[in-house]
């Protein structure tokens, strides 16, 4: 209010919880000007009332389309993997159930994260880097899984490494971004510190090995900076680098891996040789999928595709399966609700009430965004077929609930937004 | 916050979130319309093969009847053996399967193992399996499921394999299928679309795993097959064999090299009665060859050579000579000669033609010699055709002039295919496409050498003279049933156009039925019915002998009876080798052998002469029972002498048995006990040469009877053949069938 008005970025990091300042500026209010006790009392009653309210100050078109998406990723992961689960667990609602319980973990999480403060974060930006690396480096103490680390194991539940490291990068950078926001138009640090943590996780995620990470990371990276204000020719300076460093692991057979990715990468559909034919097995079963599902699609829960023709269809693969059972019509409807999903991240970054919130906002929506798309391009052999998850979609609890506690980043930036209009 | 760099950080959200929604979104809402509107249905079709497995199931080929619904070809089911290849796991599964599989099989292992390899759900090793074979892959099935657990990549399905019940029988006719039941000669091949029917399909839904019944969701649709249409044929299966008995003892008598044909015509629908091509080939196993001159040539030859003689051997095999193959008519052809002449009017009864020895057609143009060298004189038109004088055929040829000529070439269906159904069927060859002819070639083509037709044409143009001038199609199916019996088609005839008027062909038959009893074609006549005929020997300008002489056809064509035809028969020898080559000698007996058979069989009401009735064979009387002295008197009292053969006082056998045919003044052998039949046994004496009145001599000292067939009245006739071969055993009274033939072409004597 006031208060928070004539604030500068400095003082207003130092005074941060939102009760607390609140009740001081109440009591403060209180002392100096007792005329208006009455009336400022009410005031504070329904702020606080408000603030406790389910929707209270939070964006609720944004609230909503998560939850809608949310809806209808479960009831696609339901249709897409009944004929696998009910093959390889002998129970068709095996993946339903259990991704059923992440996201009522996960919407637990969304809603406890709406309420805490979120610069909070800024506490833990610091420290949440390192654990990235050490999760990027922890994953080689796990058995691997046909070759490569990528997940830490917990027992009760599995994380990628990668997941924990793209959040930590957006705080970090959210963070620096809005502490040296004077100074980050220069290389110095404006570029260095970014590209030294992108280099740094480049190279830990290839040993790992997680190039479709290094390729999300590598975007996020670049985001973050274009957004807190870097300079357009760091990134053809860094961009000429990047791509000799990659043509000089090409030329010296050093990609692997990847190399065997990108082979058959773009011709799912021609028989090159049987080794080629094989790999793309997943890949040209997802296009007849989507190719299937025509305009109108076959209906849903009418896939043919999902009878353990395309591998893992409820993973990377989902959306194929969307295609396949609501046709285009069907999956232009979702790319909407992800676009209308972005549209109002941006929106609440854009109303945050700091150049953190902001950051940090734009970060997180801009990653859903991004593995939409990604994730799109690979069931669609515009990509490598690297592992790139669909948001709200694909099995996977620790990624789902990761997601949810990040919209709950997300919503709490819109509610301290709100908070502060009134 | 600066309000500037506030502003700026909002601008810079601003891009970053046009950039994804934009660039991003849309991109991807480009490539899945790409992908969905215009390659979906591509995409589409690729995932419904995947999904569905297509199973063919195979339709029953249709039956093939006999004009009477004997059956001449039949399917019957067996058993196809198919692998699932995309449900292998492993190569070791694969070695396992294939190496099974080849044992039982037969086939190689390498081949099936290729099979294995396949990403396909159907793919066939083997069809038409037997059962036993089948319950050998049964057990093998199991085994492999039990011992390695491998399940789903072996399956048994109903398939269909052809039977001929007859074998050989009619071979040219019927045509044989290949191992995919498809027709590939003969009728099988003709008809191939009726009687193959419609296959099924079996469409199964399957999953990715190949084992579509543990999901929850199953797809199944069945089209039913629809069994092949059965042929009726106009074929008789007893006028066939009785033509291909006869044909195939004058192939053998005469050495023919080069085959030989019998084609029976309906003369008044077209019908085809009998087709019978000489060296047939068992239907059931058309592969193998037949024709032992093919096989002595090929043993001779190694590698390659002994391939493509192999192959072109089983071409000929196949190849139905009656209608795909073309020759010389000969003297047969002047029956056409004589129809153009009569038609046209340049001929009447009072027409005279002189024959010298020869006749120079063309001035300039060495002579062409007659036969008879001697001359056969001067000749009225009859009698021209019964001396088969090729000097006054030249001159009637020259009367009807070269594009009367050619038109009525064209008429008589020479000129064209006949159109019967049948495959690979020859066109007649004249000299000139357009019928342009030398005076040379009319001349030479009068009396039937220079132009080539085949023998379908021959028959069908002189049943034309036969049924009063109609041209008609033939044809061998004369009805198509549906798998129900319904008639779908029906064939009855198919007239073409009138050629010549009745006048000229009853013309003709009184000539021809004179030169089948007293002419030159008196070897083809058969007592009772009417025959009218003409023989022909035609010269090939081939050595197949290496005699130093060309070889020659020698070939019969007649019908029967003159005053109301009913059919029509030609009997071509291609290359007799012996020592006869002319249509009299090789192909008139033959001709007259069948025509006796196919006539009583047709019903065909007997017209006899006097002197025929009688020389007429009888019907024994039953004398069992009675005395012996009852009986002897009661033997001649019906006109026979008898003969007592044991002490006994009752008749307890005779020879011949009651309602047997004796010929008149024959012997009846009475035996009081049954065992004296086998104790009296006598051997066969050879009749070969000897005139009736010899024959009848020797016969009664041996206590043998005698019947008579072929030209036994005629002063010159001496015998043939016999039914019972000389050094043979048979009981005293047997009846022996003699045929005869004419002295002069007993020996080698000159009469085309």
């Amino acid at each position: 209010m006031d208060l928070t008005h004539t604030q500068t970025e400095r003082t207003k990091r130092r005074s941060q919880h939102r009760a607390a300042s609140s009740v001081a500026a109440a009591s403060a209010g209180a002392a100096r000007r007792r005329s208006t006790h009455r009336s400022r009392e009410q005031q504070r009653g329904s702020r606080l009332k408000k603030a406790f309210r389910v929707g209270a100050g939070v964006d609720m078109p944004f609230l909503i389309l998560v939850l809608v998406l949310l809806v209808c990723g479960l009831i696609m992961l339901f249709s897409a993997s009944y004929p696998i689960a009910y093959y390889s667990e002998g129970n068709s609602y095996y993946y339903l159930i259990r991704q059923g319980i992440f996201a009522l973990v996960g919407v637990g999480i969304m809603f406890g994260m709406s309420y805490l403060n979120y610069e909070y974060l800024k506490r833990i930006s610091l420290i949440i880097l390192p654990v990235g690396f050490l999760a990027l480096i922890a994953v080689f103490f796990f058995p691997s899984s046909t070759g490569v680390h990528r997940w830490i194991d917990f027992r009760f539940f599995n994380i990628q490494a990668s997941e924990i490291m793209k959040f930590a990068i957006i705080i970090f950078l959210a963070h620096w971004g809005a502490y040296q926001h004077k100074k980050t138009n220069t290389f110095k640090y404006g570029a260095l510190p970014p590209l030294i943590i992108f280099v740094v996780t480049a190279i830990l995620l290839y040993f790992e090995p997680h190039f479709s990470g290094i390729v999300i990371i590598g975007i996020l990276t670049a985001l973050m900076v274009i957004l807190y204000g870097g300079k357009i020719r760091w990134f053809i300076v860094i961009g000429a680098v990047l791509v000799g460093v990659v043509l000089i692991l090409a030329v010296t057979d050093k990609l692997g891996y990847a190399m065997e990715r990108m082979d058959g990468w773009g011709k799912a559909l021609e028989y090159v040789d049987d080794a080629q034919w094989d790999q793309t097995f997943q890949t040209r079963n997802s296009l007849y999928a989507i190719g299937s599902g025509g305009l109108m699609g076959l209906g849903l829960g009418q896939s043919r595709q999902k009878y353990l023709y395309l591998p893992e269809p409820q993973n990377d693969f989902i959306f194929a399966i969307v295609c396949e059972e609501l046709g285009l019509i069907g999956a232009i409807v979702l790319l909407i609700l992800f676009g209308l999903l972005v549209w109002r991240g941006f929106v609440i970054a854009m109303r945050a009430k700091d150049r953190f919130g902001t950051l940090l906002a734009a970060g997180l929506t801009a990653q859903i965004g991004i593995q939409v798309v990604l994730n799109i391009f690979v069931i669609t052999d515009w990509m490598p077929n690297t592992g790139i998850s669909l948001p709200f979609f694909s099995y996977g609890g620790s990624s789902l609930i990761m997601i949810l506690f990040q919209m709950g980043i997300i919503l709490s930036i819109s509610r301290t937004a709100n908070m502060n209009k009134v | 916050m600066s309000k500037g760099s506030k502003s700026k950080l909002m601008r810079r959200c601003m891009i970053i979130m046009s950039i994804i929604l934009v660039l991003g979104f849309g991109t991807v809402a480009f490539r899945l319309s790409q992908l969905t509107l215009v390659q979906g249905q591509e995409l589409q079709q690729k995932a419904v093969d995947q999904q569905l497995t297509d199973t063919t199931i195979n339709a029953r080929r249709g039956t093939i009847y006999d004009t009477n619904g004997k059956v001449l070809a039949q399917s019957a089911t067996v058993w196809k053996v198919v692998l699932s290849p995309i449900n292998f796991e492993n190569d070791e599964e694969r070695t396992i399967v294939s190496k099974g599989l080849s044992e039982i099989l037969g086939i190689d292992q390498e081949s099936i193992f290729a099979k294995t390899k396949e990403k396909i759900y159907y793919s066939v090793v083997k069809r038409q399996i037997e059962s036993e074979t089948r319950d050998k892959v049964l057990e093998f099935i199991k085994k492999i499921k039990e011992e390695n657990n491998i399940t789903g990549v072996i399956d048994l399905l109903e398939d269909y394999k052809r039977y001929y019940p007859y074998n050989d029988f009619a071979s040219a006719v019927i045509g044989f299928t290949g191992s995919d039941d498809q027709g590939l000669s003969g009728l099988e091949y003709e008809y191939n679309d009726e009687l193959t029917g419609t296959p099924g399909r079996l469409v199964t839904a399957t999953s990715g795993n190949g084992n579509g019944t543990e999901l929850p969701f199953q797809y199944e649709q069945k089209v039913d097959a629809i069994d092949g249409n059965s042929l009726v044929l106009t074929i008789d299966e007893t006028i066939q064999h009785i033509m291909d008995k006869y044909l195939e003892q004058g192939n053998v008598e005469n050495k023919v090299y080069n085959r030989s044909v019998a084609v029976m015509m309906d003369v008044k629908t077209g019908a085809i009665l009998g087709l019978s091509v000489e060296g047939g080939y068992d239907l059931n196993d058309p592969f193998t060859l037949t024709d032992k001159n093919a096989i002595a040539k090929i043993s001779g030859l190694v590698g390659s050579e002994k391939e493509k003689a192999e192959s072109e051997a089983l071409s000929a095999q196949w190849k139905n000579k009656a209608v795909s193959d073309t020759y010389y008519p000969g003297s047969v052809f002047k029956i056409i000669t004589a129809a153009m002449a009569l038609e046209e009017n340049k001929v009447n009864d009072k027409s005279t033609f002189t024959c010298t020895g020869y006749y120079t057609p063309v001035q300039g143009a060495p002579a062409i010699g007659c036969h008879n060298t001697s001359g056969h004189g001067t000749q009225t038109f009859a009698q021209a055709i019964c001396n088969s004088c090729n000097p006054a055929f030249m001159q009637i040829g020259q009367s009807v002039g070269k594009e009367k000529f050619w038109e009525y070439f064209q008429a008589f269906g020479y000129s064209a295919p006949t159109g019967i159904d049948l495959p690979g069927e020859a066109n007649g060859l004249f000299f000139s496409s357009d019928g342009k002819m030398t005076d040379l070639d009319l001349a030479i083509s009068s009396f039937g050498q220079g132009i080539a037709v085949t023998p379908i044409q021959m028959v069908t143009a002189i049943s034309a003279i036969a049924n009063g001038g109609e041209l008609l199609q033939p044809y061998v199916v004369k009805q198509v049933l549906d798998p129900d019996g319904n008639v779908v088609k029906s064939t009855d005839k198919i007239v073409k156009r009138k050629v010549v008027s009745k006048e000229t062909c009853d013309k003709l038959s009184e000539i021809l039925e004179l030169n089948a009893k007293e002419g030159s074609a008196k070897n083809g006549y058969v007592a009772g019915y009417r025959v009218a005929g003409k023989t022909g020997t035609s010269e090939k300008k081939f050595d197949i002998d290496g005699d130093g002489n060309d070889d020659y056809i020698a070939s019969f064509c007649g019908y029967a009876p003159a005053d109301d035809p009913q059919v029509c028969l030609l009997v071509y020898f291609d290359s007799p080798l012996g020592n006869n080559y002319y249509g009299s000698a090789v192909a008139a007996p033959v001709f007259s052998q069948i025509m006796s058979e196919v006539m009583p069989y047709l019903s065909v009401s007997t017209q006899y002469t006097d002197e025929e009735l009688e020389k007429m064979d009888t019907t024994a009387n039953s004398y069992l029972g009675l005395s012996v002295s009852e009986a002897q008197a009661k033997v001649q009292a019906d006109g026979y002498s008898c003969v007592v053969k044991g002490d006994g006082d009752t008749v307890a056998a005779q020879l011949p048995a009651a309602s047997t045919r004796i010929p008149q003044g024959g012997t009846v052998v009475l035996y009081t006990s049954v065992e004296e039949v086998a104790n009296g046994e006598v051997e066969v004496p050879s009749f070969s040469g000897m005139t009736l009145a010899e024959a009848n001599m020797v016969a009664a000292s041996y206590n043998l009877n005698i019947s008579v067939r072929g030209v036994s009245g005629v002063s010159d006739g001496v015998v043939l053949n016999q039914s019972v071969a000389a050094g043979e055993m048979v009981a005293p009274g047997t009846v022996i069938t003699l045929t005869f033939t004419t002295s002069s072409n007993y020996g080698n004597n000159n009469v085309m």
